[in-house]
């Protein structure tokens, strides 16, 4: 009963997955530092302007400013405490930059152990400064009805900024299961090769799409460009970034099945050291 | 023509030999071909291809022929020109296998179009992913698919679609009941043209049954136990409209996140398809008044389709090939033979004196006694061994009004939905019903159809006798 399953197939492929726009509440911020009250205060004004696209007036701001839950677990106490919709800080909180090759403790926790999204900018002396969302990624290696990747990723934009839709395949993956494929007499090699690239390609293409025509529905001036490809993960990431000059680089964090960082957000994060982060 | 001719041959040398067959031979045969339906209605258990039931069966019986000295050896006469040719050949009816293969390859080739799941899409948004629209538009699309591709084909898109869009609205308990019900209306779709199925064919060529004729009898009984069937699968699997506006709109959001450009490669492709398809069925419909086409037969207009559709996947035409079920024609091929056989051992001869009990009935119990037993018969092993040998054996009669053929018709058709294993489309409903883990057994199909079935055998039995 072969044709069952070609005419499955066939339907599965035409059921797609339509992008479903969430305007994203920022009820309150919780922005977290290791400096002094003044400085905390003007990294606060800093975020209060970065973020007034997609802020109002009703958006509670809070600072946790250096004296304050210097250890883990205090901090995190914090966080749960005041509930925030977001979470804004730097690399290295309360650690040494000079010798971090990562986030830092205090910001990976951050990320890990609590349930908001987590903006991080590269270092405190960013976060006294303006910056300017102006170019921002989302990137994964399967976009299709990532809804909410793509609402975050539009929401911290600038509202007639670019966004940048990114799905990379990981090479290395799909060549271990086209070795399998090849050692399957059953299995065409070649026509397995083209058609599951394809098939991959065009469910993410098709998700793009769908997220072009409805977030022009609410973000018109917003610049919409998409990228599938396959590649290596760190290598690509890396070179798109650097390619789309990216102000902010949107990605996941957390693992359902594990403490650690989510697969690629932890050497992202090790390499991307100059790119702001919005990790969910 | 050609077939006629050697059919006419045969009979000569059937006449030539009736009177050497010892009863003993012919009841030896009998018992031959008891074993084969016996087999066939075995086929799941023993593990075994139809084809290779009946082609076992069909070696064996032109080996006992030999020996028995009842085929006619030698050669055939086909336009004037004395042939040698093998036994078997003029045994199989090539018509049919034409018809068969042609329209196979004509709708595996135009399905590429896209448009068959176009059509299936479309009717899913257009029913907004109400349970309730969903049923009657799939039941409509499966009767029609029935009547103008084939039975099996027909389940096959619509039942895999069936999955698909239940699962993507979260009603896959609903699944069961859609498949069922599906699976039933493929038989009563199966019933609406000669190419629908493969009795018809056999019964409509034998009985000088054209396409229109035979679309014009058999509508009015398609159309009042389609809606029925509808009607009591409804309430039967308690499927109804969705009760709130905000289900509505969602299960409206989900099926029109559908495509049904999505399988479509080409504009071009797709409307040569469309169109292709809409001559395919004008042509067949009228073959038996089109001049030159009339006498090459339907066969050959199949043929003739899958032949022009295979020239835009001429490098790739061996792929069609592979597709083929060449199951189903090795089966008929096997079966034809056997039925030969049969034929030369005065086996038909003998089931006809029983038929002929039936027929003395009259027109109207005797008609509805064979729909019944046709139906039964069908029920418990393929209908397509019926359907060719009482084809045979009404041919050799001259009693046989044309109710008895539309009993046979009906009856082969209709049998297919008592049991799983009645057609090959019920079979094909109830692979998808466990693809997709739900449980149900040969009784429990039985225990769910057998009352849809009765109603539909019973309405048959009357429109048979009352208006054919």
């Amino acid at each position: 009963m072969t044709k069952i399953d070609q005419f499955e197939s066939v339907f599965k492929s035409a059921a797609k997955t339509s992008f479903q726009y969430e305007k994203f509440e920022l009820g309150s911020v919780l922005i977290v530092t290791d400096v002094n009250v003044s400085q905390s205060e003007e990294i606060l004004s800093n975020f209060k302007q970065q973020l007034q696209h997609c802020s109002d007036g009703r958006t509670q701001w809070v600072v946790l400013s250096g004296g304050q839950s210097q250890n883990i677990s205090d901090l995190i106490t914090d966080v749960e405490k005041r509930a925030p919709d977001l979470i804004c800080t730097y690399r290295y909180l309360h650690e040494d930059a000079k010798w971090q090759n990562s986030l830092g403790d205090h910001t990976v926790a951050l990320t890990q152990q609590t349930t908001p999204p987590v903006l991080i900018l590269p270092n405190a002396a960013d976060a006294e400064n303006l910056l300017d969302f102006n170019s921002v990624m989302a990137m994964t290696d399967h976009l299709t009805g990532d809804h909410r990747l793509v609402n975050m990723a539009a929401t911290f934009g600038r509202l007639d900024g670019k966004l940048h839709l990114v799905n990379v395949e990981d090479e290395m993956i799909f060549e271990r299961y086209m070795q399998v494929i090849g050692k399957i007499p059953e299995i065409d090699t070649d026509t397995a090769r083209e058609k599951i690239l394809n098939q991959l390609f065009k469910e993410a293409k098709d998700y793009m799409i769908s997220c072009r025509e409805i977030l022009k529905e609410h973000k018109p001036e917003l610049d919409i460009t998409e990228t599938v490809l396959l590649g290596h993960h760190l290598r690509e990431y890396r070179r798109l970034v650097e390619t789309h000059n990216v102000d902010l680089l949107v990605m996941h964090t957390k693992d359902e099945d594990q403490l650690a960082m989510h697969g690629l957000a932890y050497p992202l994060a090790v390499e991307l050291k100059q790119t702001p982060l919005l990790m969910l | 023509m050609t077939l006629s001719v050697l059919t006419a041959i045969q009979e000569s040398h059937t006449e030539e030999v009736i009177a050497h067959v010892p009863m003993e031979v012919t009841l030896f045969f009998t018992v031959i071909l008891v074993g084969m339906i016996v087999t066939l209605a075995l086929e799941e258990k023993i593990h075994a291809k139809k084809s290779v039931i009946a082609g076992t069966y069909a070696l064996i019986c032109l080996f006992l022929g030999a020996v028995f000295e009842i085929l006619p050896f030698g050669p055939v006469i086909v336009g004037g020109h004395e042939i040698h040719m093998p036994i078997y050949i003029p045994a199989i009816d090539w018509g049919v296998i034409a018809i068969i293969l042609g329209s196979s390859l004509f709708v595996d080739a135009t399905s590429k179009s896209g448009l068959f799941t176009w059509i299936a899409i479309k009717l899913t948004k257009s029913s907004r992913g109400d349970l309730f629209n969903l049923l009657i538009f799939y039941g409509l699309m499966t009767v029609v698919f029935s009547a103008v591709l084939n039975n099996v084909t027909a389940m096959i898109i619509v039942g895999s679609l069936t999955a698909v869009s239940l699962n993507k609205l979260g009603q896959n308990d609903k699944l069961l009941g859609f498949l069922v019900i599906e699976g039933l209306l493929t038989n009563i779709g199966g019933l609406l043209t000669l190419i629908s199925s493969v009795p018809n064919i056999i019964i409509g060529t034998a009985a000088g049954i054209n396409f229109v004729e035979f679309f014009i009898s058999a509508s009015p009984y398609v159309v009042v136990v389609t809606a029925l069937t509808l009607v009591i699968g409804m309430t039967r699997f308690k499927i109804k409209r969705l009760s709130t506006q905000a289900d509505r709109d969602t299960a409206k959001q989900l099926v029109d996140e559908f495509d049904e450009n999505d399988g479509v490669e080409s504009q071009g492709f797709f409307w040569f398809g469309v169109a292709m398809l809409v001559l395919f069925i004008l042509t067949i419909a009228t073959t038996s008044v089109l001049p030159f086409i009339r006498d090459l037969g339907m066969g050959y207009v199949a043929l003739l389709f899958a032949g022009i559709m295979l020239l835009k996947f001429k490098s790739t035409a061996d792929r069609f090939y592979q597709a083929l079920d060449w199951d189903l024609l090795g089966f008929f091929a096997g079966l034809f033979i056997v039925i030969n056989v049969m034929e030369h051992a005065q086996v038909l001869a003998m089931i006809g004196q029983g038929v002929e009990q039936i027929l003395a009935l009259g027109p109207q119990l005797g008609s509805a006694a064979v729909l019944v037993a046709a139906a039964f018969f069908s029920s418990v092993t393929d209908n397509i061994p019926l359907a060719a040998m009482l084809a045979n054996i009404f041919s050799e009669l001259d009693n046989v009004s044309m109710s008895m053929w539309w009993s046979v018709v009906f009856g082969a058709n209709l049998g297919g939905n008592i049991t799983p294993i009645g057609s090959a489309s019920t079979l094909v409903a109830v692979t998808i019903i466990h693809k997709h883990n739900l449980h149900l057994s040969f009784a429990g199909f039985v225990k769910i159809a057998l009352p849809f079935a009765l109603i539909q055998i019973l309405i048959a039995a009357l429109y048979v006798v009352f208006f054919l």
